[in-house]
């Protein structure tokens, strides 16, 4: 048990080293020079930039600046992903640090969503997880938590508090013993190379006869390409929190330890590359 | 086997994280904030190299002093506010503590009034279950009682009507026997005045045929009337004898205890005294001697009157224990026994033709007993104790307590007459022609009625004289010139008739309260008993 409580802080304490570099075609006063971050895997990007925007403002002329929003290659990048699941998803394979660009004009209205304050943040972010406890507890859950634990939920993210987090998520992390488990798993699955954003079905941790599902189970059932065949190399990449787990792994331990702050397993299924 | 998988796949994730950390966080941590504080720096000279540009370097400087002042400012304050803040935090934490204790011990006690109650309610749900086993023992005690109270008045119901057949069955017998005494009656006086016409008959007869004068006096029941006569001048004279000259003879014991009664019989030679000894002694005077005969037994409590019967056959003693008894005189032998009275007898005697007897009781009836049925006859109440009862051929005549004398006529069983005294009459007495009756009261006086008149001829008294009880009796001599009577002080009284003064006094010899006197038929003696057991014999010497 101690390891899985060094696992969750792993996940929890989880950095990408980003760049953030203002778009050239920004009018600028001055130069603006890039802004160095250590940004938390867990988080979401609007959360955690103010000190992005602060620095940037003080270049650009403050007639020009509307709703800020970066992308990474020309990809917008979504700000109501988990920062580790974008970075995953479009940067994995790339050098460090991330090199996201900083656009404060053109908002792309079709791409992305507005994020005007941090109470829409807070409200994806509780949204995502009473989605999950459906799933999970067919919300008992959360139901049963005040509005107070709620927001010590929201707290614990938006100051990055391990302990204030988990004391309340613990209870979501919690199934009756006779079940063996949650109902269904929540995951979801996001590739680079289709157009559906993800892919998210009901699943069971455990077959009718009591037999355990592992992540080669689930993804046989979700996407059996990404598992290669004896004999054949390795095509995909089956990727969450930035590692490669072993197919064998439960499920189960998988979504009680390895699940986002909004009780989801994100899992990144990339091609593998080819250099 | 699972563990050691389990183990494989958790290894193998926490390796993976760490290659990560190291690979994408702990490489550019440190660069990244020394980056950033480079910037900062930059930016704070980009800022004052401005500001030097412009000119306004003093002001600016001054600015900066004063927003460094301003910022030293804050930071002492919010130093300061963590300082509160701190504070709170361990007052908060202290409370917290008082209140878990607090908490605690209003969990011990919650516990225990939990047990208490538990206890309480054990002993609840006992003295319920008790409870209902009273209640019902209760019901079943009170069904009990229902049935037995259905019973009782069921029992009740025939007691009663028992009860009433019982008295219309007693109440029927009493008729029978009423008309049969009636029969008995008619038969008797049919008898009588055959007996008369006999008689008569016989006299006539004798009438017609001349009699040679025997001196020797043949006593024979058709010479009654003749003998009656001589014997009355042969009394006459015996007694004015005894009167004058008359002395102790003798004296003895003659009861254990008091000697109520005492009679000579009417031949002369017997005499009986009866006491609280329940005995009746007989004795026969012998030479002036009183020899003792018999005793006769049979009474269950102490006598108190005694009378034989005109031949002398049959003996009658009243007794406390509320019966009267008849024996043989000459064999002792207890004939018959009276009861029904409901209190004791004071008196009885035997009506004229000897088949009947009258006693007086304290139970203030007197009762009419057939002797050949051997039952009552009749009962009549007459309002007060009776202490002694006289007969005449029509005519009963009783003492009461009250200090009446009632005279009752026999056939119609009413009062005739009564007579008040002054005091409460304790003895009667008839003279021999039944022309007067010798009373004496408690009034210590003695009084002659004649009964035709209805008037007291001659009273006496003597300073000495005291009646010493209820019962205390006096007698007439034979030829009814001397009146005899005993004292309380034990001194025996003898009263002259015709000059009503007294005659003599015999105060010796007697230690107790005289309770009655007798004098024989033939006038030569007197007896007299005494509460102290004795009887003493006194004759003409």
């Amino acid at each position: 048990m101690a390891d899985d409580k060094d696992v969750l802080r792993d996940v929890w304490f989880g950095r990408i080293p980003t760049c953030f570099a203002l778009y050239q075609d920004e009018v600028t006063e001055k130069e603006a020079e890039p802004f160095y971050l250590l940004l938390p895997r867990v988080s979401y990007l609007t959360l955690v930039t103010d000190k992005v925007k602060k620095h940037f403002l003080k270049a650009v002329k403050p007639e020009d600046v509307e709703e800020m929003w970066f992308e990474y290659e020309g990809t917008p990048l979504k700000w109501h992903y988990p920062i580790g699941v974008l970075f995953d998803l479009h940067a994995l394979n790339t050098a460090l640090p991330w090199s996201i660009t900083v656009h404060f004009k053109n908002f792309p209205e079709r791409d992305l969503l507005h994020c005007l304050s941090n109470s829409v943040i807070e409200a994806h972010f509780m949204s995502c997880i009473k989605e999950a406890d459906a799933l999970k507890h067919k919300s008992q859950v959360i139901n049963d938590m005040q509005k107070k634990d709620h927001k010590q939920l929201w707290m614990g993210l938006q100051n990055d508090k391990f302990d204030q987090f988990w004391a309340m998520n613990r209870k979501l992390m919690e199934y009756p013993t006779e079940e063996g488990g949650f109902r269904y798993i929540p995951f979801r699955i996001y590739q680079t190379m289709s157009d559906r954003p993800f892919i998210q079905k009901l699943f069971r941790p455990a077959s009718p006869e009591g037999h355990t599902h592992t992540l080669g189970d689930l993804l046989k059932e979700m996407y059996p390409a990404a598992i290669a065949h004896d004999g054949d190399a390795k095509k995909y990449q089956v990727l969450i929190q930035g590692i490669e787990p072993l197919l064998e792994t439960p499920l189960q331990w998988l979504s009680e330890h390895l699940s986002h702050p909004d009780n989801f397993l994100h899992v990144c299924i990339l091609p593998v590359p080819t250099d | 086997m699972a563990d050691r998988r389990g183990d494989t796949w958790k290894r193998h994730i926490s390796e993976q994280l760490r290659m990560r950390d190291r690979v994408q966080r702990q490489a550019f941590e440190e660069i990244i904030s020394q980056y950033n504080r480079l910037l900062e720096k930059s930016d704070m000279q980009a800022v004052l190299s401005d500001a030097a540009d412009g000119g306004m370097r003093g002001d600016i400087q001054q600015e900066m002093s004063q927003m460094r002042i301003k910022h030293q400012e804050e930071l002492t304050e919010l130093h300061k506010k963590r300082g509160e803040l701190a504070q709170n935090v361990i007052e908060l934490n202290n409370q917290i503590q008082l209140k878990d204790k607090e908490i605690q011990r209003n969990e011990a006690k919650i516990s225990e009034y939990q047990t208490q109650i538990a206890t309480l309610e054990g002993d609840c749900r006992k003295l319920n279950t008790f409870l209902q086993d009273l209640e019902r023992a209760n019901q079943m005690l009170k069904d009990e009682y229902d049935a037995l109270q259905i019973t009782f008045s069921a029992l009740e119901e025939k007691l009663r009507r028992t009860t009433e057949d019982n008295q219309e069955l007693v109440s029927r017998w009493m008729a029978e026997k009423a008309q049969e005494a009636n029969r008995l009656n008619a038969e008797n006086e049919k008898d009588c005045r055959r007996r008369q016409a006999k008689l008569q008959k016989e006299l006539a007869d004798a009438a017609k045929e001349p009699l040679p004068l025997d001196p020797r006096v043949q006593i024979s029941p058709q010479n009654g009337t003749n003998m009656n006569l001589f014997v009355y001048f042969m009394m006459r004279g015996r007694s004015e004898c005894w009167a004058k000259r008359c002395g102790l003879s003798c004296f003895q014991e003659a009861h254990d205890g008091e000697v109520n009664a005492v009679r000579f019989s009417p031949g002369s030679r017997l005499l009986a005294t009866g006491g609280m000894d329940r005995r009746v002694k007989l004795w026969e005077v012998v030479s002036g001697h009183c020899e003792p005969k018999g005793a006769l037994t049979g009474s269950n409590a102490g006598i108190t009157s005694i009378e034989f019967d005109s031949a002398g056959s049959y003996l009658l003693a009243a007794s406390n224990d509320f019966a009267s008894r008849i024996w043989t005189v000459d064999d002792f032998r207890l004939r018959h026994t009276l009861t029904g009275h409901s209190g004791k007898v004071l008196a009885a005697r035997f009506l004229l033709d000897n088949t009947r007897i009258v006693s007086g009781s304290y139970d203030r009836t007197l009762k009419l007993w057939d002797l050949r049925s051997k039952v009552c006859m009749k009962t009549v109440f007459a309002g007060s104790s009776c202490n002694d009862i006289v007969c005449t051929e029509q005519c009963v005549m009783s003492g009461h307590f009250d200090k009446k004398v009632r005279f009752w006529d026999i056939r119609a069983e009413s009062i005739v007459r009564e007579l008040e005294l002054q005091g409460r009459v304790t003895s009667l007495d008839l003279s021999q022609e039944r022309t007067e009756l010798l009373t004496c009261s408690r009034d210590d006086l003695l009084k002659i009625i004649d009964l035709r008149t209805n008037t007291v001829r001659h009273t006496f008294s003597a300073p000495g004289f005291k009646c010493g009880a209820d019962w205390t009796r006096v007698c007439f001599s034979p030829d009814s010139n001397y009146v005899v009577g005993g004292s309380a002080d034990g001194g025996v009284y003898v009263w002259n008739v015709l000059t009503g003064k007294l005659e003599r006094l015999l105060d010796k010899h007697h230690s107790s309260a005289i309770n009655a006197v007798s004098w024989s038929p033939s006038g030569a003696f007197v007896l007299s008993v005494e509460k102290g057991s004795k009887a003493v014999l006194w004759s003409d010497l």
